[in-house]
């Protein structure tokens, strides 16, 4: 009889339930969380400093903090013809034509044209826009066509390429034009009838509709 | 000063078309899109002022609006049609003003400018040889535009008719 309680666990049960108020609580966990999103940061930094060095030894683009511009939106317009928004940073901070606009997600829009005190941004859903991009897992380059609707165009410059359904797409990581490995959009879904290039629709990652802030990455510094 | 007054009127709302086109309030719009704002002003100035001066000043409102976008397409020749339309019809006196008119009408203007609009951009992709896949993006628009544009304009052109139109203050 005892050695079938033994074998049943039931003291090793007992413990669990006396013992269960004195365990490591919440507070225990959250320390072990942010040391590990310090050593997670730590090695961000590290990645990043070793990138920049990296793509200078290469002479590509790079990007740094102070490049980096903060605006707020200030007109939308989106739902009709013109795919543009309107930023509250122009000329006079620094802002030219051709920088590439940034919100929480990815990339959104090229800015089209500046005034002293305001920027116009094209969206990259505008039917005249076309971005150059990449996808990370089949290191493939195409080019993202707005076609007015909410889902761009990724054509690709060959036929029946390795692309998959959920594959992210990014800036190019050898553009001249846009800042590297900005996230765009994930692969919605791919016409291989389509000829003579494979064609992928894009669902974008960053929503121009329910965006306030973005940031504006200066090319010209 | 009562003339003086009208004057001011029309001027000060024409100024805040590209203000309102600007602001551009989600809270009038239908799937997220807007209605054709410029027509909800020039169809009752159009209707009080006669087809000549209407067709000068569709071309100043297409202008000023094709400033504001700043795009490869213009607003001007669908606006100056709107307005010697509109004009023409004010000056035949078969026009009551009913809401049902200024509904129709503003409807079939907002139709004339979205299609000379969409026409030009199919027109600059086919010599870009950029894939036509607009046609749906521009269909849905055109609809979306013209039913909105129809549905409020009873209210906004009738409420601008009477302010164009008012003798006394």
């Amino acid at each position: 009889m005892i050695v079938r309680l033994s074998k049943s666990f039931i003291f090793r049960d007992v413990y669990y339930i006396i013992t269960r108020p004195f365990w490591p609580g919440e507070y225990q966990q959250e320390i072990l969380r942010k040391s590990l999103n310090k050593e997670l940061n730590i090695k961000l930094n590290q990645l990043e400093k070793d990138n920049l060095r990296l793509r200078k030894l290469l002479d590509l683009q790079s990007f740094s903090e102070g490049k980096k511009l903060n605006s707020s939106v200030i007109s939308r317009n989106i739902g009709s013809w013109w795919k543009k928004i309107i930023l509250n940073k122009g000329s006079q901070n620094g802002v030219s034509t051709g920088d590439a606009v940034i919100g929480p997600g990815g990339l959104i829009g090229i800015v089209e044209n500046t005034s002293r005190l305001t920027s116009s941004v094209q969206l990259l859903t505008a039917p005249n826009s076309k971005v150059g991009v990449w996808n990370q897992r089949a290191n493939l380059h195409g080019l993202l066509i707005g076609v007015g609707t909410k889902t761009p165009k990724l054509f690709f410059y060959s036929k029946n390429v390795d692309i998959q359904i959920g594959d992210y797409i990014l800036s190019s990581p050898a553009s001249t034009i846009l800042p590297p490995n900005i996230p765009i959009g994930i692969v919605q879904s791919i016409d291989n009838e389509s000829n003579p290039n494979t064609i992928a629709t894009i669902q974008l990652t960053a929503n121009p509709e329910a965006i306030d802030w973005v940031q504006i990455f200066r090319m010209k510094f | 000063m009562k003339f003086e007054l009208n004057q001011y009127t029309s001027l000060i709302s024409f100024l805040l078309i590209p203000l309102l086109i600007f602001w551009n309030p989600s809270w009038l719009s239908l799937m997220g899109h807007q209605a054709y704002w410029p027509i909800f002003w020039l169809l009752p100035w159009a209707l009080i002022n006669g087809p000549f001066k209407s067709l000068l000043i569709g071309f100043l409102l297409g202008f000023i609006l094709d400033t504001i976008n700043a795009d490869l397409y213009t607003q001007i020749p669908g606006l100056m049609i709107c307005g010697f339309w509109f004009g023409k019809v004010g000056s035949l006196n078969y026009f009551h003003s009913t809401p049902l008119q200024f509904g129709l009408t503003a409807a079939i203007g907002s139709l004339i400018c979205s299609l000379i609009y969409f026409f030009q951009m199919v027109v600059n992709l086919f010599f870009n040889e950029s894939p036509v896949w607009l046609f749906s993006y521009g269909v849905q628009n055109i609809f979306a535009q013209v039913l909105l544009t129809g549905l409020l304009a009873p209210v906004f052109c009738k409420w601008f008719y009477f302010l164009f139109s008012k003798k006394n203050f």
